[in-house]
Formats: C-alpha cells, structure tokens, sequence
C-alpha cells in the first residue's frame, strides 16, 4: 500500500478512496512534498469539470440559505492552519508515518457503520490525523493473551489520543468492544469500540493514566462488567 | 434637469469602472460575516454546485439538499479558505463534489447501487443562464474531454460523476485497479494541460 501510495492522488482528487484510504492518504499528503506540488492543478481541473455542469437551482434554495446564515455562527479565522501544517510537515516524526501505516492496516467499517453521518466522521478523521501527526504524538502498544492488541498514539497538545485496535477478534452480535479511560484508579467510558478491528479518537486525556479495552453487551455499560483484555498506559 | 440627469449618467459611465468582487473576495469576505457577499458567492457559484450535484445525485430534491448543506459549509468554514491555494470557486467546488459523492454512496449503499453504465451528456445547456466566459470554459472543458482516450474518459468520468471509487471503477471497465489509477491520473494531466491550468 505505502510503495504506491503516491498513485491515489489522482482518486483521491476525483473522489474516488473509500473513506478509510481516504484517511491515509490524506496523512501521507501533509509529508509528502511531490504530491502536494500536484494537487493544486488537478483539484482546478476537476472543479472545472464540474463547473460546467451547472444548472439553475430551484429559487427558493437561495432564500433559505440566506435566512440560514443569518442566523448560523461562523467558525473563527484558523490562523494557524498554515503554520502548523507547514510545522508538522517539517517535525513530522517517526511516529506519524508509523501511525499512518497504522490507519492503512485498519478497516474502519465498524467506526463508518456507527457513524452514519459523514460529517461526524470527517470532523473525527480530521481530529484523528491531526493527532497522529502531532509533532508530541507518542506511542504506546499492549498486546494481551490470544495476540490482539491495540496502540494508542496519544498527543499531549490535542489532549487527545487515538486508539487503534488491529487484530481484536470479530465479536459476537450481541457483544461491543468498550473503551474506558482510568484516571485516579477511577473508570470512565470512553466509548463503545463496535465489534471487530477499528480505531477511535480519545477526547480530553489529560490526568488519564490508561485506558483499558472490555467486552460487554450490545449497547454497552455504564462501568465495567469483566476484567480488560487489554490495557495501555497513556 | 433632463440635462444634469444625462450629466449625473455620464460622469457615472466616465467614472472609474468598479468591477464586482471576484469569488475569492466575495469568499474572504463571507469569513468576515458579510451576508451581502454571502448572497454574491451564492449568485456566483450556485448553479455550479446545484448542477454538480444533480449530475452526480440526478434527484433534484436530494441535489438541493446537498446543495444547501455545501453553501452552509461556506458559511461557516469560509475562514479556512486560503487564497494561495487554489481559486475560491475551486475550493467551494471540491467541497460540493465531496458531499454529492458521500450522498450519492451513502443513499446507494443501502439499495445496493445498480452499476449501469449512463452516458447521460448533462443538462440542458441552453436553460442555464451562463454568462460568455462561463460558456467558454465550459465549451473547453467538453473539448478536452473529448481529448481524452476512451479508457481515460471512462474512468474519470464514472468516478466523478457516478461516484465510484477507483476499485469499482476497475471492476465495471473490466481492468485492473492499478491501470485504473494509472488512466486517472496521465487523464487529469492531459485535461490540465489541455484547459491551461497551471501545473
Ligand atoms: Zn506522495
């Protein structure tokens, strides 16, 4: 997959990576110079292909949008967008290309299937490159009995953490994967996993000493109900 | 008075000729809250996104749908744009064709999407009210692309319009997916050199 990695950027221009090759290559394009000096005239050219496709909406889009806007908050001005892309891309460690082929080995099908809203899973994907190409991005890894385990590429700045679960076994219909974080000997759910290999995004890991894997019943518990099968430290 | 209306008129004519804002002002200012330029940008680009993501979805309502969603991604990221980047329509664009793709994959999914082949030539050009330029390039745009092969034009188009990822697109041509990449990408080199755009 990484040998030829280069070669998505005309699909990924086009739109045509599934989401979690999407992902990838979307870590592989903050490092790689050859690429990006490429994706500005092929992203014209497509938009240009699909400007001539225009057709005059229905009239009353542009008055609902107007009455949107007027009452819809805008994002702040993202001044360090730049500055942090071009210091990542100069920092970036070891780490993140490992953590890149991390996302390559995993299918994120479950995460997709519990995230039916696609905007959701962007915001979280973006959140989850970010993290993995934080310049403090740090790993960890546990393996438990049986060979499963998960890494956690963890990064003290965006106080956030990605947990990423390869070889955890397909459960059955009625058991999730649930991730919890322990922080002063206390548990917290940090999520249900779904029920096979996928990858989730931590929020706020300050004071988090681990985090620890569960299986529990379909939906998930509010604490544990058996022993972690796996565990890392932060 | 007839005669100092002329004259208002003429000094008006005579005065330096202000040129509307481009996208890109039009986009910078929508970041700094300005609903006019909002309005302007809509004027602008909507029919590009609203007839992009017909092309890509056909059904009208669910188009004006993403339609909307994209102009109200605008509006509230419009700060992220960058203009050393990339022109603003190319921006708004790629955030529309992302969205038609998610919709049209997210819709299909579920009713097992029926992989036809459609050479549908596009919508009817002469109810769009385009100005010249506009027509021109989208006179350009068809030309390059009957520049294309027949493998290139086919790949490219079943992923940008139909919505296909490259590996469906391999399985529907009957080719093998590195052929596929291949053909997109030496496809997207010739339309950019073939559209001038800069490289
Ligand atoms: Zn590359």
């Amino acid at each position: 997959m990484t040998t030829d990695i280069h070669h998505l950027l005309a699909p990924y221009v086009l739109d045509a990576l599934e989401p979690d090759e999407r992902n990838v290559f979307e870590a592989h394009l903050a490092q790689c110079e050859l690429c990006r000096s490429e994706l500005g005239g092929f992203a014209e050219t497509a938009s240009r292909i699909g400007g001539a496709q225009a057709e005059t909406p229905p009239p009353e889009l542009r008055d609902r949008l107007m009455a949107m806007a007027a009452t819809t908050p805008q994002e702040r001005p993202v001044v360090t967008a730049m500055a942090q892309r071009s210091r990542l891309r100069r920092a970036l460690p070891r780490i993140a290309v490992a953590a890149a082929a991390v996302v390559a080995a995993v299918s994120i099908a479950g995460f997709v299937n519990e995230h039916q809203k696609a905007d959701d899973l962007r915001a979280e994907r973006d959140e989850m490159v970010a993290v993995l190409t934080s310049s403090d991005a740090a790993m960890s890894v546990d393996a438990s009995t049986g060979g499963a385990s998960v890494r956690v590429i963890s990064s003290p700045s965006h106080d956030a953490a990605v947990v990423v679960g390869t070889s955890l076994r397909a459960l059955r219909s009625d058991q999730v994967y649930q991730l919890w974080t322990v922080h002063d000997g206390r548990t917290t759910s940090a999520g249900v996993m779904g029920r096979g290999p996928g990858m989730m995004l931590v929020d706020g890991i300050k004071g988090v000493d681990a985090l620890a894997v569960t299986v529990e019943p379909k939906g998930g518990s509010k604490t544990p109900t058996s022993d972690p099968i796996l565990s890392a430290s932060i | 008075m007839p005669a100092a209306s002329r004259s208002n008129r003429h000094l008006g004519v005579a005065a330096e000729p202000t040129s509307p804002p481009g996208d890109d002002e039009l986009l910078q200012r929508v970041a700094r809250g300005d609903d006019a330029a909002f309005g302007a940008l809509y004027d602008s680009l909507g029919s590009s996104v609203y007839g992009l993501a017909r092309r890509v979805i056909r059904d009208p309502a669910r188009a004006e749908e993403v339609a909307q969603e994209v102009f109200l991604q605008v509006w509230q990221t419009a700060a992220r744009f960058d203009p050393a980047r990339g022109r603003a329509k190319s921006w708004v664009l790629t955030l529309a064709h992302r969205r038609a793709v998610d919709a049209v994959r997210r819709d299909q999914s579920a009713t097992n999407r029926e992989r036809t082949y459609d050479w549908t030539p596009g919508p009817d050009h002469d109810v769009v009210d385009e100005t010249v330029s506009l027509r021109l390039e989208h006179e350009q745009v068809r030309r390059c692309m009957e520049g294309l092969t027949e493998l290139q034009h086919e790949a490219i188009t079943l992923a940008y319009f139909q919505g296909y990822t490259y590996a469906e697109t391999a399985e529907v041509l009957g080719a093998n997916t590195s052929t596929i990449k291949t053909r997109m990408r030496d496809g997207l080199v010739r339309l950019r050199d073939c559209m001038g755009v800069e490289s």
